[in-house]
């Protein structure tokens, strides 16, 4: 066992150094997943749920600086999802232009003269003219959108315009009304109520339900950072199956056979470089995330409070990758066939994991297909901690399977290993 | 753990023993090929002996030492090392085999010293013994000047001088080449025949495979000769060539011959066939001996001198040839 053991030590050291002379593919190992978390993360960020300081470009011609322009204008300042702009003589052909120029996605224009002319048609409606002798036409605030812009997100902005003209119309009448109040029975006239203050229903405020019970949609890196650390640790299984066949191609993995080594020493003193690489991998998309994706301007990955379910969910990923790289290269005949083998799985596994495509948006059958996907069990665990503050007993399942899943792949390897002679 | 050999030590020769290898019908087919790679392989290697096995390409020979070094099972038959069965007693077997592959099996990207610190730790060494081992086998190698480069650097022959070291870091007792010297020039040939020999006088037993013939009839004490995997022939060196006889006399002339020499030639009684080609004169006669006095008589008369003449020496080519067939055509 002693000698075994010191045989797996230089097995160790042989794979690392022959690793670490092939400069082209660590740098690609390490790059890989980096580079994809950083492009994929900023391209997609919009995509992804609720996040403070995107920048969605409204403008606000307000041509009338009463109670209407100054309304609208509050309320898209208090959007966090909207970048205001103001303009208080901008035309509407002007405006149309920087709208097709791409300045801005949504316009809302507010004629001159619009809080008047609102007070106007009050007063004619609060003297009860009826509708066909009314001279005040209602005020028209018209809106313009970007074509490219979803349909979804203009009802949005829509329906926000139309709430803000609801609350100015309740004030200006409640004015009115005083006014009316105060010339009729003087300065003692009967108060009215503060409606703005004495709304009857509650803010309506959303709730995200997903499957795993309540819980939030994960955000752009929440979804990116774990999704391409998995599939860069899973891509890993190409070069692993290729060293291995190229060892059996260059006959040295034969010679090893007429030595006394046991199959463990051969498996495992080529998987354990391959796993701290995977390990490294994984910090570094991870330090990436935190670091430096808010300094261009993404979102800062929430690494939860549970560092040992991550360094858990890392470890158990990170086997199961090189479980399969083994199954692999047993089967394949040569470094063709398990290159194009094992890339092709890895890429499908993860479509169909929710690597590509964030399972939050699949439809429910794919959603439960995703779970036949080893990537998409490594993705739960990762989001267990990142997204819905799990610790260890929550990654726990996701762990064991891929925990499982690495060792139906080790023992189909090493029966193949043995059962080759 | 390892049961004792099953094969009886029957086939004959000077044994000290229990033969270092003994191969008893064994046989080997590989799936979805109706020719067996070996066919029923008797063979005893005497400790002690340098034993050659000979044939051409694809006779079986890598199948055969494959075998006894436990990278195939046989489909029939028994091979037994040091009195181990290859099929029960591989790990006392591989305490005590080296076996050097016919085509380099090293890592590429690691130096030559780095090769042989890996595999010696496999074979289990460590320590300042290792380093000794690793030394010796570099100057066995004649490459200690070239430890720290990397084996994707070296020639051909290099790469084969390191292969053939590997196999000896750990000191075998039986040793195992596969046509070590393929494809190498005639230094590291002369360096390995050399190597091969001093193991051989340090009581090392050595079973080397090779299609050179002059190599087995040199180095060689005993050789078996096999073509599509059957042993045509084994014994030692004169046994093999006592069996062919050689029936042809040749000679090398000092001048051009004139044109009618071949037909002055065959006029002399006794002889089969002569053949001319340019100063190189191929007689080939029932009884060479008795032919040598007319032969030379008659060249001599139209004025001739002769520059070398030799017969009766069969090479261990021809009796190969004549087992095995002429190449191309095979039996
Ligand atoms: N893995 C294999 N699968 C199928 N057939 C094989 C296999 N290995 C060898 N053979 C066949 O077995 C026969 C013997 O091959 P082997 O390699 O033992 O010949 P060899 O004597 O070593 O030849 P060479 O001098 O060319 O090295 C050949 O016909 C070869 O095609
Ligand atoms: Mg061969």
């Amino acid at each position: 066992m002693m000698s075994s053991l010191a045989k797996f030590g230089a097995s160790i050291a042989k794979e690392a150094r022959i690793l670490g002379r092939d400069r082209q593919a660590l740098i690609l190992f390490f790059s890989m997943p980096v580079v994809f978390v950083l492009i994929l993360s900023l391209s997609l960020r919009d995509a992804f749920g609720d996040r403070p300081g995107a920048t969605f470009p409204v403008l606000v011609v307000a041509q009338d600086s009463a109670e209407v322009g100054h309304a609208i204008i509050q309320t898209f300042r208090a959007n966090p999802h909207i970048q205001l702009a103001l303009s208080r003589t901008a035309s509407e052909a002007q405006a149309r232009q920087w709208l097709i120029d791409g300045h801005y996605r949504f316009v809302v224009l507010v004629p001159a003269g619009a809080t008047d002319q609102a007070k106007r048609r009050l007063g004619e409606i609060l003297a009860s003219v009826p509708p066909e002798l009314r001279i005040e036409k209602p005020v028209e605030i018209r809106v313009l959108a970007d074509p490219a812009m979803r349909a979804d997100y203009r009802q949005v902005l829509e329906s926000s315009v139309d709430l803000v003209l609801h609350g100015v119309e309740m004030r200006l009448a409640r004015e009115q009304v005083e006014q009316t109040l105060r010339a009729t029975q003087g300065e003692n006239h009967m108060p009215l109520p503060d409606m703005e203050n004495a709304r009857l229903f509650g803010a309506v405020q959303g709730e995200t339900v997903t499957k795993q019970g309540r819980g939030q949609t994960p955000s752009s890196v929440q979804q990116n950072a774990p999704a391409w650390t998995l599939l860069a640790m899973f891509f890993l299984t190409v070069p692993l199956s290729v060293s291995f066949i190229k060892e059996r191609e260059q006959g040295s993995l034969f010679r090893l056979q007429t030595m006394n080594v046991p199959a463990w020493v051969v498996l495992g003193g080529k998987a354990v470089p391959f796993f701290v690489i995977n390990q490294i991998q994984m910090i570094s998309v991870l330090a990436v995330s935190v670091h430096v994706l808010p300094l261009l301007g993404g979102d800062r990955l929430d690494l939860g409070n549970a560092p040992f379910a991550l360094a858990l969910m890392g470890a158990c990923a990170s086997l199961a990758a090189i479980g399969f790289g083994l199954a692999v290269a047993m089967y394949a005949r040569t470094t063709e066939q398990a290159a194009g083998f094992s890339s092709a799985m890895v890429m499908i596994m993860g479509a169909l994991g929710g690597i590509l495509v964030p399972k939050a948006v699949m439809p429910p059958l794919m959603q439960d297909l995703a779970n036949l996907s080893p990537l998409s069990w490594g993705l739960d665990g990762f989001q267990d901690v990142f997204v819905r503050g799990g610790g260890i007993t929550d990654v726990l399942p996701e762990a064991l399977g891929l925990l499982a899943f690495s060792a139906f792949c080790h023992g189909v390897g090493i029966l193949r290993y043995q059962g080759r002679i | 753990m390892s049961k004792p050999c099953p094969l009886s030590t029957q086939i004959p020769g000077p044994a000290v023993g229990r033969p270092a290898i003994e191969l008893k019908g064994l046989g080997k087919a590989f799936p979805g090929r109706d020719v067996p790679a070996l066919d029923g392989i008797d063979l005893a290697v005497p400790k002690g002996t340098i034993y050659g096995i000979l044939g051409p390409n694809g006779a079986g020979k890598t199948t055969l030492m494959s075998i006894l070094g436990g990278l195939l099972k046989p489909t029939s038959g028994a091979a037994c090392i040091d009195g181990h069965d290859t099929a029960t007693g591989r790990a006392a077997i591989k305490r005590i085999l080296g076996l050097v592959p016919q085509e380099p099996a090293v890592y590429p990207t690691l130096t030559a010293r780095e090769n042989l610190d890996y595999f010696g730790r496999m074979q289990g060494l460590s320590g300042a013994h290792l380093q000794a081992r690793i030394q010796a086998c570099l100057e066995l190698a004649e490459m200690a000047e070239h430890a720290d480069r990397r084996v994707d650097q070296f020639s051909g022959g290099y790469r084969r001088r390191l292969n053939m070291v590997i196999g000896l870091i750990h000191e075998p007792r039986i040793l195992i080449l596969d046509e070590p010297t393929v494809a190498i020039d005639p230094h590291s040939r002369s360096l390995i025949h050399q190597r091969l020999r001093e193991l051989h006088a340090a009581g090392i037993t050595i079973l080397i495979s090779t299609h050179y013939m002059e190599e087995a009839e040199h180095l060689c004490q005993r050789i078996a000769i096999i073509n599509h995997g059957k042993l045509l022939v084994q014994g030692t060196v004169p046994d093999l060539l006592a069996m062919q006889r050689d029936k042809t006399i040749q000679l090398q002339l000092e001048g051009d011959p004139p044109a009618d020499l071949e037909a002055r030639l065959e006029g002399i009684s006794g002889l089969l066939e002569v053949h001319v080609a340019g100063r190189c004169v191929l007689i080939v006669a029932e009884q060479p001996d008795s032919l040598v006095a007319p032969l030379m008589r008659a060249i001599h008369e139209r004025g001739l001198g002769v520059r070398s003449m030799s017969f009766g020496t069969a090479s261990l080519e021809q009796v190969f040839l004549a087992l095995t067939g002429s190449p191309g055509a095979p039996k």
